[in-house]
């Protein structure tokens, strides 16, 4: 009953923290914009509602690239799920993203195999090279005791420029105008589900299967609650018996896993050769949609439907207004400071516990005077 | 190749660029400092400097003064400070969410407000002009000595701020009652209120004065480093300067020190680049690769330190 009754009050906090997170935006929509109706309009209802000569219509083209957006999203967004929920602040998710799309890429360009098992050999590729990767924060701060998070952000940067180096100076194709590698392999890339160029590609499947298991994985098996248990309680845990620094390791190799995963499916599914030149930025959206999910990998599909859709909205809001796309960054910056704030809305909450007593309470005396009778 | 970067190293002319390029990144970790001994990790430092920086170039344009310019970036640090300082202490925002929420801020959030303010795109190229950046000085007696003088004159007004800040932080912690309170709060909360010392509000001054000297750092990059503002002009120093900051063992002369260090890996980077045959991408590497090594560097040697005092404990137990 009374679970029931917060997990009421958290959706309202968190519909009441998106809506404040919109209000902002929308007075920034006002301050900058001569036209903010249109803005507004292509913002909130332009990714799915297409008008025209007046008759709206559900765009089912614009569903699907939003879908298709969601796809590295959920895989960074459960990476950072995982590791937060151990309480490790490991931000590396970005880099590792770029390294496991070059990685499969490099794999579906040089490895020839003539099955579609080609694609999921690059996958996995990429999979183990992040894996590998975030052992360097985990491993220095167990070993260590260094900062995960000063590491994993440096970390990103090395990644970057590793990444640039060896596409300009060892795997260009300098046929091309722009710096991009070779085109891989047919085998190796990841077929579209829909037709049409919204590129949502089979991988949308294998990411939600992903959040399947990774669901599993931390409410299933003890794995999990060990990560969970540690991310709210260390020092409890390790009395408890739990191998914390394994753990801990376990944890963000997993985040590393995935993010390297989500990269290559991205990159196989997306495009026909490697052409990042900076990183990509879902690791870092990752990290909100971990915080709009609470760290549970259930809600993340959801949330990153959610960030897709306002994705899609500021482009769209960008192409057809005078608002720059950017104005996403702030919309998620007023979100994850409203909806991360425990705090927040902290009255309401009291209130609805001071009713859920005062509610018991009187049952309590209604059945204490029944059985009196 | 290496005659030619030794050439280019053992001259006045680097250690001027090392002392120039280490400003900014001591302004953010002295920042990270003050915000670490009031036990607040601010990893908001990166945003605050793109921000401020912004906005150093934006107010110095409109009044077409460098000092109104540095002061507006010094306010608008000191606001993002306190912002972080509400979301974090009043709203319990994760203080470390917080931070990324104002790196997002800092990253795509100055475009738009860019764009909302002057309607450019990416940077401010035509509104610095050499009257609104900040000036250099000569230093009177210094300028006149061989070798001393070329490395030490000349530099921008920032640039003697950030080292004299070293010197203020220092004041600051140890020699004032707000600082013994900072410290009392930092090391344990729960003794310090119990002596009467609001924790909140240490906490605020903290992450304010924090936020400030991030503002300055950024004034430092937009009105006199890059001369301008631009989207990727920041480039992680913030972060940096959270490695400085570990390194110098959380004390004013020790980030003194380590911000030396990665000043000095920076301009490393600046030179090697320059020369033939380097890819410029391997060099651009260098400052990270040196962050995550002296974070080794540093960990290992206190763990290193902690067992030995615990063996020593346990060796004077014995002999009991």
């Amino acid at each position: 009953m009374k679970n029931k009754r917060m997990f009421g009050f958290e959706l309202v906090r968190g519909a009441a923290a998106i809506l404040v997170a919109l209000a902002v935006g929308t007075v920034f929509i006002f301050l900058s914009s001569d036209e903010p109706m249109t803005a507004l309009r292509y913002l909130l209802i332009g990714p799915i509602v297409s008008l025209k000569n007046g008759v709206a219509s559900f765009n089912t083209q614009g569903f699907y690239t939003i879908l298709a957006a969601m796809i590295p999203t959920i895989f960074t967004g459960l990476a950072v799920c995982v590791m937060f929920s151990s309480n490790q602040f490991n931000l590396a998710g970005e880099g590792i993203v770029m390294v496991g799309g070059f990685v499969a890429a490099l794999c579906g360009i040089y490895i020839h195999m003539n099955t579609s098992w080609h694609a999921v050999v690059c996958i996995a590729a990429a999979a183990v090279i992040g894996g590998i990767i975030m052992l360097v924060p985990a491993l220095l701060k167990v070993k260590l005791g260094a900062s995960e998070m000063v590491t994993s952000l440096m970390l990103n940067y090395i990644c970057m420029y590793l990444v640039l180096h060896f596409l300009n100076y060892n795997f260009a194709d300098r046929s091309k105008g722009s710096t991009q590698t070779y085109a891989f392999a047919d085998t190796a890339k990841i077929g579209s589900m829909v037709p049409g160029g919204s590129k949502l590609s089979w991988g949308f499947v294998v990411a939600l299967v992903f959040v399947v298991i990774v669901a599993l994985f931390m409410y299933r098996t003890r794995w999990g609650y060990a990560i969970r248990m540690i991310g709210i309680n260390q020092a409890f845990s390790k009395y408890s018996g739990m191998k914390v620094g394994g753990t801990i390791v376990l944890a963000q190799v997993i985040g590393g896993v995935l993010s390297g995963m989500g990269g290559g499916i991205e990159v196989l599914g997306r495009y026909s050769t490697f052409l990042w030149k900076e990183l990509p930025g879902y690791g870092w959206t990752g990290i909100t949609i971990a915080i709009l999910a609470k760290n549970n990998p259930w809600l993340v599909p959801l949330a990153a439907f959610f960030i897709a859709y306002l994705n899609k909205g500021c482009t769209l809001m960008a192409t057809y207004s005078d608002v720059p796309s950017e104005m996403i960054d702030i919309i998620q910056a007023a979100i994850f400071l409203f909806f991360a704030a425990e705090q927040f809305l902290s009255g309401y909450r009291q209130k609805i516990v001071v009713r859920a007593a005062r509610a018991d309470l009187a049952k309590e005396a209604a059945e204490a005077k029944g059985g009196a009778e | 190749m290496w005659s030619q970067l030794f050439d280019t190293i053992f001259k006045a002319e680097f250690l001027f660029s090392v002392i120039r390029i280490t400003a900014p990144i001591l302004f953010a970790a002295l920042g990270a400092l003050i915000a670490e001994k009031a036990g607040v990790i601010n990893i908001g430092l990166e945003g605050i400097m793109m921000i401020s920086a912004l906005f150093g170039v934006l107010f110095s344009y409109w009044t077409q003064s460098w000092l109104v310019g540095v002061i507006g970036a010094l306010v608008v640090g000191i606001l993002l400070g306190l912002m972080m300082g509400f979301f974090s202490l009043k709203l319990k925002t994760d203080i470390i969410l917080a931070g990324i929420a104002v790196n997002m801020m800092g990253s795509g959030g100055t475009i738009f407000l860019l764009y909302m303010f002057t309607g450019m795109r990416g940077n401010t190229g035509a509104l610095v002009s050499p009257n609104i950046l900040i000036p250099t000085v000569n230093i009177p007696l210094i300028k006149d000595i061989p070798v001393v003088g070329e490395i030490l004159s000349g530099h921008s007004v920032l640039t003697y701020v950030a080292f004299i800040a070293v010197y203020l932080i220092w004041l600051l912690l140890y020699r004032t009652p707000v600082g013994l309170n900072i410290r009392a709060v930092g090391e344990n909360p729960n003794a310090a209120s119990s002596v009467g010392v609001s924790v909140l509000k240490m906490k605020y001054i903290a992450i304010s004065i924090s936020g400030a000297l991030a503002g300055l750092g950024g004034a430092f990059m937009s009105m006199y480093y890059s001369q301008g503002w631009n989207s990727g002009m920041v480039a992680g120093r913030g972060f940096i300067a959270l490695a400085a900051e570990a390194m110098g063992r959380c004390e004013p002369v020790g980030t003194m020190l380590s911000s030396l260090l990665f000043g000095l890996a920076q301009a490393l980077r600046t030179k090697v680049s320059g020369l033939q045959g380097v890819s410029s991408y391997l060099v651009s590497l260098i400052p990270y690769v040196v962050t995550i090594l002296g974070l080794v560097v540093y960990a290992a040697s206190t763990l290193k330190k902690v067992k030995k005092i615990k063996v020593q404990k346990a060796q004077s137990e014995v002999q009991k």
